[in-house]
């Protein structure tokens, strides 16, 4: 019987398997950051331990760094002792560090691609959950927790349990691939399959839906798995794969020679079975805004915001679940989507902060204003992301719309540095979860696209996007 | 293993209000635990006693990846988290730092414990005992690998045979 695409990388990389048991399993790529990194490093230092292989483990800080002028001062002083500390890690234990003043500083998602740390076929984790972004590369990767981030750090290693092959066929074309976007689709995966649908699984993203996508648009599929509960989101390599991977800062020098081996082997075999599949056909999907508290409760733009009792199928726990979204979000239900008034925007995120991102998103802009009511952030997955977007001129079109154009970094995502809502704000969010304070404390959370949050920053609400012109 | 439970009766209780993100950056474990729960249940922090246990239903601990959720509650005295099921990181993260029992009950079990019930949890026989109630529930056992990890007392204490 044929193999999965998941389990051919899992099977590359068993050191130890037992029957019916866990594995071992080697990892390729470590990717650390300041906030779930330091207890690790403690438990290294307490046990004497070094770190086995710091030329495969990589540093940089990225969630609570402040996204103004990097000239100044980090006022919290909290912040600035994790940050310290990230420095001070990384300096005794060797390990490559992409500091706040390196430009190649970034979120650690949007950078391990970019700098071709990422490749086709190698395990990748990382103390953060969307780790699983990279599996847009074929790569088998996800998040940990801190103790296996010491784990991996001391031993390169991890005893997993292997999970099952999950595939989503995305069928069919887009008819505006401008205003329909991979955002769209993923949370349209997650609106169907579920917040759980996932668990337990790699879910392997097939079709001719996912062939068209550019690099980064299957970077924002992946990335999102997590929110259905895989552990992570794989695509199949291809010409686009190699392309994006060729000469970047540490793509590996004999990279033609290894991209022979990846087109003939790192698919799924015709025979292969896998233990679930979903298919989804994108022909006639709407963009997408979630309006409750989880990024399973999402609905069409042209949709309105649904009455428990209907949404809830007769599901005691999805009724009182669907209440709870809506008394925090504030929403009535029938509310048209369109007529839901925002205060503010944010694009940024491992999931939508790419340059590709911020190019569509200014096209929604251009010439116009950030409505009055509105306050609108830009903020850069990466520093070259940042300094690409401005040699484009991206910037100026976002800075003379009354967009703020700032620093990068995880930001408003999950609001750990000063980019907050304030108790009651109620947000366009380019980022992946809404969960009940997770922009800040009684803040309120609806994600979309990065064209839709541009749109909802003119307008001062939500717009279908499709009816714009967007090329 | 006995204690008294705390129920909050909804699906996907995330990380990021188990413990939110503005208190990512404290080290102080005893200090985080004083913000457990805080994005669900304020009055958490005043209400939970050393040995209780939460009970909850589907995909618990969902989200982020952060360790400060298990450690959070267990530094609030929750000794185990029962629901009907988990995500897989906090799951991990739960047991690798021996940190609490994620323990995955049933339907049945979920809807008849109640809150303040006292239950005891047998891993060994894979029981709970609601001893208010004088119920009894099955737990689904651990996969060989996590009964080792609980064995061993976490990650680094765990050596393969």
């Amino acid at each position: 019987m044929g193999k999965t695409l998941f389990e051919k990388i899992w099977d590359a990389h068993v050191v130890v398997e037992k029957e019916d048991g866990p594995s071992l399993i080697y990892v390729d790529r470590h990717l650390v950051h300041e906030v779930t990194s330091p207890q690790a490093f403690e438990g290294l230092r307490m046990n004497n331990r070094s770190v086995r292989r710091p030329d495969l483990t990589i540093a940089t800080m990225d969630h609570n760094v402040p996204t103004n002028d990097r000239s100044l001062p980090i006022l919290d002083q909290i912040s600035k002792i994790q940050i310290q500390t990230l420095e001070k890690n990384c300096k005794d234990f060797g390990i490559q560090l992409f500091d706040i003043n390196s430009p190649n500083q970034g979120i650690v998602h949007v950078i391990g691609p970019q700098l071709g740390i990422t490749l086709p076929g190698s395990t990748i984790v990382c103390g953060d959950s969307h780790t699983s972004t990279h599996g847009a590369f074929g790569s088998l990767a996800f998040g940990i927790g801190t103790s296996e981030v010491e784990h991996v750090l001391a031993l390169q290693t991890l005893w997993l349990e292997k999970p099952t092959s999950f595939e989503i066929k995305v069928e069919g074309k887009r008819k505006n691939i401008h205003a329909v976007t991979a955002k769209d689709i993923i949370l349209s995966i997650i609106k169907n399959i579920g917040t759980a649908g996932g668990t337990g699984t790699i879910i392997e993203y097939t079709g001719e839906g996912i062939s068209d996508l550019s690099m980064e648009e299957r970077m924002t599929i992946c990335n999102m798995s997590i929110e259905a509960g895989a552990r992570a989101g794989l695509v199949a390599p291809d010409e686009k794969t190699f392309d994006y991977l060729r000469n970047r800062k540490y793509t590996p020098k004999n990279y033609e020679s290894l991209i022979g081996d990846w087109r003939e082997n790192l698919k799924s075999d015709s025979d292969a079975k896998f233990s679930k599949s979903y298919t989804l056909n994108i022909d006639n999907i709407a963009p997408q805004v979630s309006w409750g508290t989880n990024p399973g409760m999402t609905c069409d733009v042209t949709d309105s915001v649904p009455n428990p009792e209907d949404y809830s199928k007769g599901d005691q726990n999805q009724k009182q679940a669907a209440e709870k979204a809506l008394e925090y979000m504030n929403l009535k239900p029938d509310t048209p989507i369109t007529e839901i008034k925002i205060d503010r925007v944010f694009i940024g995120s491992c999931t939508n902060a790419r340059l590709d991102d911020l190019i569509e998103a200014s096209k929604v802009i251009k010439g116009q204003k950030v409505s009055d009511k509105v306050r609108a952030m830009v903020v850069p997955g990466s520093q070259m992301v940042k300094k690409q977007a401005e040699e484009m001129g991206i910037d100026k079109i976002f800075i003379n719309a009354n967009f703020e154009w700032r620093e990068a970094g995880c930001s408003m995502c999950l609001g750990m540095n000063p980019d907050v809502l304030s108790p009651g704000e109620r947000c366009a969010s380019t980022s992946n979860r809404n969960f009940e304070g997770r922009q800040g404390v009684g803040g309120r959370t609806h994600l979309v696209s990065p064209v839709m949050a541009a749109a909802a920053a003119i307008n001062g609400h939500f717009v279908d996007v499709r009816n714009l012109d967007l090329n | 293993m006995i204690g008294h439970v705390i129920k909050y009766q909804r699906d996907n209780i995330d990380t990021d209000v188990i413990i939110p993100g503005q208190y990512l950056k404290i080290h102080d474990y005893a200090e985080l635990a004083t913000h457990a729960m805080e994005g669900l249940d304020p009055n958490f922090h005043s209400k939970v006693k050393e040995g209780d246990f939460i009970l909850s239903g589907r995909n618990f601990g969902c989200g982020s990846s952060r360790e400060h959720a298990p450690i959070a509650l267990s530094h609030s005295g929750i000794k185990a988290v029962l629901a009907l099921s988990f995500a897989r990181i906090f799951y991990r993260n739960a047991v690798d730092g021996a940190f609490l029992l994620p323990i995955e009950i049933d339907e049945t079990a979920y809807q008849n414990i109640s809150e303040g019930d006292e239950i005891s949890i047998d891993v060994k026989s894979n029981e709970i005992k609601n001893i208010t109630k004088n119920q009894t529930y099955k737990m689904k056992p651990f996969s060989e690998i996590i009964g080792k990890i609980i064995e061993a007392g976490g990650l680094f204490k765990y050596k393969p045979d």
